[in-house]
């Protein structure tokens, strides 16, 4: 096993150094990353770079008989080639830098709330709200479902179209609602995930909890399994001391600017006062999307390891305060740190049994141009 | 003030959905007057329009189900609101199979038009879709800014040709000049001209026909006394033009709602030469009108 995790598991080309995988569903995957970030684990370097090799996903689907995907890590570089028909070959090479992984688990069973629904309803639940709606709100009691709008207090109301869908329970497939609660997050990154998921067509599920705490949408499919774990607003005012925080330091420096923000709340005991002051989302460009794509041929099933609470977390940067805090049972600390990541698993029809394997998902989190800190949930 | 209007009627409602698209082209912010009788989306020919302005009338009945209305005073018993009917189309964009669609006015943050937007589900119960959309009360003193205009006192006035061959026409001249010449005349001849330094392009249409106008004394002589060949001409804006004619939604040739019989519509234009262009688009359920100002 290599001891550089390059982005991409590496035991995938440990074992064999090539892969071949259903080309629409990685191409539509693609797109959906591509909606979050232009970084992707495949190609931190070059923004946008994979994306063109799978751009047209219709027209794969018509000429590209198979995709392979090599890789030199001693140089560097990343091969897709796509084989067509008439002999044609198409070959991209880019090149990759490795970074240290970071860890990232969300127990999902262990969320009150939990609602699975097809993805068509999903669909046409959003495409009531406009593509530049930045977030919404979904609201749930054992009564109701509502999705809305997200508004804050100094919304220009005179100037917004608010757009709110109620929807009866009866028109999930699952439905469990053990604690009301209202999240709000980002649904124009969740717009690729629906893309994806409409276009497997299969049922999404959504795990949540009370706002503060991540909210996942995920699919699962014979042969893969994706998920999108969203950072959900946190409402000061609402916000019950949770035991845990909800993200993590990031373990790098860039992260001045948060570290500042916990070392106060940690210290802090009105906490409150400093995360409403930082409470603006930290948006645009804050976008960690990750994703640990594992080709169908090539590895086991990645089950969401359920951490135990207590590990040691990989925080090698962070300042010890922040540890503390965590410890300390305080609320969480700058209220709305983004942190999405998308882990994309796949079923190897010959390695079914290799669920004890420790293959860890890999998680970077990338640079991001704002001061902002860069969460990896922890959620346990 | 009170506002409460349902639409159930689904041709009815696409129909609605239809003219409001083409408001929302032809305007981001307009009037919407209401009255007992009628609605109303006004543009008025501030600057800020670009002096284009348009008058849209839509009798209710035609429309809506249940309609009811109290405006600010009983002798002034209308309603003005400022709004951008972008939104309004938006609302109603998905609400293609509604069971039911129902429009109201609110006061929750601040004043609002709440479509409510009753959609079929699975389940036994149905999905609403509720839309704020804000609007802005004009109070009664501003409301003689936002009266009919009158009818010009044209030169000419002819029917237009196909709205699909003009807006071709049209869309491509968009592309070579920023100014389109309209010219008329009372034998039902058009010609659209464009002109810049490499080349002018003019389209001829013709028997096209001139709708008839009673003059003053009942009679319609008037149009004998001028020259039946001499063109009357206006020069104006081609984005304006492209915009009103791209806004035009094809309509059926078959009746569209179950309220009326026919979709039989008129589309005439008025030429003041060097002034103004007026276009009247009427159909049975509803009257556009639209105006362009020449340029100098």
């Amino acid at each position: 096993m290599y001891n550089n995790f390059v982005i991409f598991p590496l035991e995938l080309f440990w074992r064999k150094t090539q892969c071949f995988l259903s080309l629409a569903v990685f191409g539509r995957a693609i797109h959906a990353i591509a909606r979050i970030s232009d970084e992707f684990w495949f190609d931190p370097v070059e923004k946008g770079s994979v994306l063109p090799v799978f751009r047209c996903v219709n027209v794969l689907e018509r000429n590209v008989e198979k995709c392979s995907i090599s890789t030199n890590p001693s140089e560097h570089h990343i091969t897709f080639q796509l084989l067509c028909r008439h002999g044609v070959v198409k070959t991209y090479n880019l090149t990759f830098q490795e970074c240290d992984p970071l860890q990232a688990v969300f127990a999902k069973h262990m969320c009150p709330n939990i609602l699975k629904v097809h993805s068509r309803l999903l669909a046409d639940v959003m495409i009531h709200f406009p593509t530049s709606q930045e977030e919404i709100t979904l609201s749930v009691t054992p009564m109701k479902v509502c999705f809305k709008s997200y508004t804050e207090e100094d919304t220009d109301f005179s100037r917004t179209m608010l757009t709110e869908i109620q929807l009866s329970p009866e028109e999930f497939d699952y439905f469990q609602v053990g604690v009301d609660s209202e999240v709000t997050f980002c649904l124009k990154e969740l717009r690729g995930l629906l893309a994806f998921s409409e276009a497997a067509s299969v049922p999404v599920s959504i795990h949540f909890d009370r706002c503060g705490k991540p909210i996942a949408f995920s699919i699962e499919d014979l042969l893969l399994e994706a998920s999108f774990i969203l950072a959900t607003l946190c409402e000061a005012e609402k916000e019950a001391a949770s035991p845990e925080p909800a993200c993590c330091p990031r373990p790098w420096d860039s992260s001045k600017t948060g570290m500042d923000k916990s070392d106060q709340t940690s210290m802090d005991g009105a906490s409150n006062a400093d995360t409403a002051a930082s409470r603006k989302p930290q948006q645009k460009g804050n976008t960690p999307s990750r994703n640990s794509a594992k080709p169908p041929s090539a590895l086991a099933k990645q089950e969401v390891e359920n951490i135990p609470r207590g590990t040691e977390r990989d925080v090698p940067g962070r300042a010890g305060a922040a540890m503390a805090k965590a410890a300390g049972g305080e609320a969480t600390e700058a209220p709305y740190e983004k942190f999405h990541s998308l882990f994309f698993g796949a079923i190897s029809y010959k390695e079914k049994e290799a669920i004890g394997d420790t293959f860890q998902s890999l998680v970077t989190a990338s640079d991001t141009e704002e001061s902002g800190a860069l969460q990896s949930s922890q959620v346990l | 003030m009170r506002f409460r209007a349902k639409i159930v009627d689904l041709a009815c409602l696409n129909h609605f959905s239809r003219i409001i698209n083409t408001i929302a082209k032809l305007a981001k912010t307009c009037i919407l007057r209401l009255t007992v009788c009628k609605l109303y989306f006004i543009l008025s020919d501030k600057v800020a329009n670009g002096g284009a302005s348009m008058w849209c009338e839509l009798s209710q009945g035609n429309f809506f189900d249940e309609f009811q209305m109290e405006g600010v005073a009983a002798e002034h018993n209308e309603i003005y609101l400022e709004l951008v009917p972008e939104n309004l189309s938006r609302a109603l964009k998905t609400a293609q199979n509604a069971k039911a669609v129902k429009i109201k006015l609110t006061n929750k943050h601040c004043p609002c038009l709440s479509v409510a937007v009753e959609l079929p589900s699975l389940s036994s119960s149905s999905r609403i879709v509720t839309h704020d959309i804000p609007v802005g009360v004009i109070p009664r003193r501003m409301w003689n800014d936002f009266r009919e205009p009158s009818v010009p006192d044209f030169d000419v006035s002819i029917y237009l040709p196909a709205l699909k061959t003009m807006k071709s026409v049209v869309e491509r001249m968009k592309n070579l000049s920023n100014f389109i010449v309209i010219e008329a005349n009372l034998s039902g001849e058009m010609n659209l001209k464009i002109e810049t330094d490499l080349v002018s392009v003019t389209t001829h249409f013709k028997d096209l026909g001139n709708p008839p106008w009673a003059s003053e004394d009942g009679c319609q002589s008037s149009a004998q006394g001028r020259d039946l060949e001499s063109m009357a001409e206006a020069c104006i804006d081609i984005k304006k033009l492209q915009q009103l004619l791209a806004g035009q939604q094809v309509n059926p040739t078959k009746a569209l709602c179950s309220k009326f019989n026919s979709s039989a519509c008129e589309f005439q234009l008025n030429i003041v030469r060097k002034r103004i262009v007026h276009f009247i688009l009427l159909h049975e359920e509803v009257s556009l009108q639209y105006f362009i100002p020449a340029v100098a």
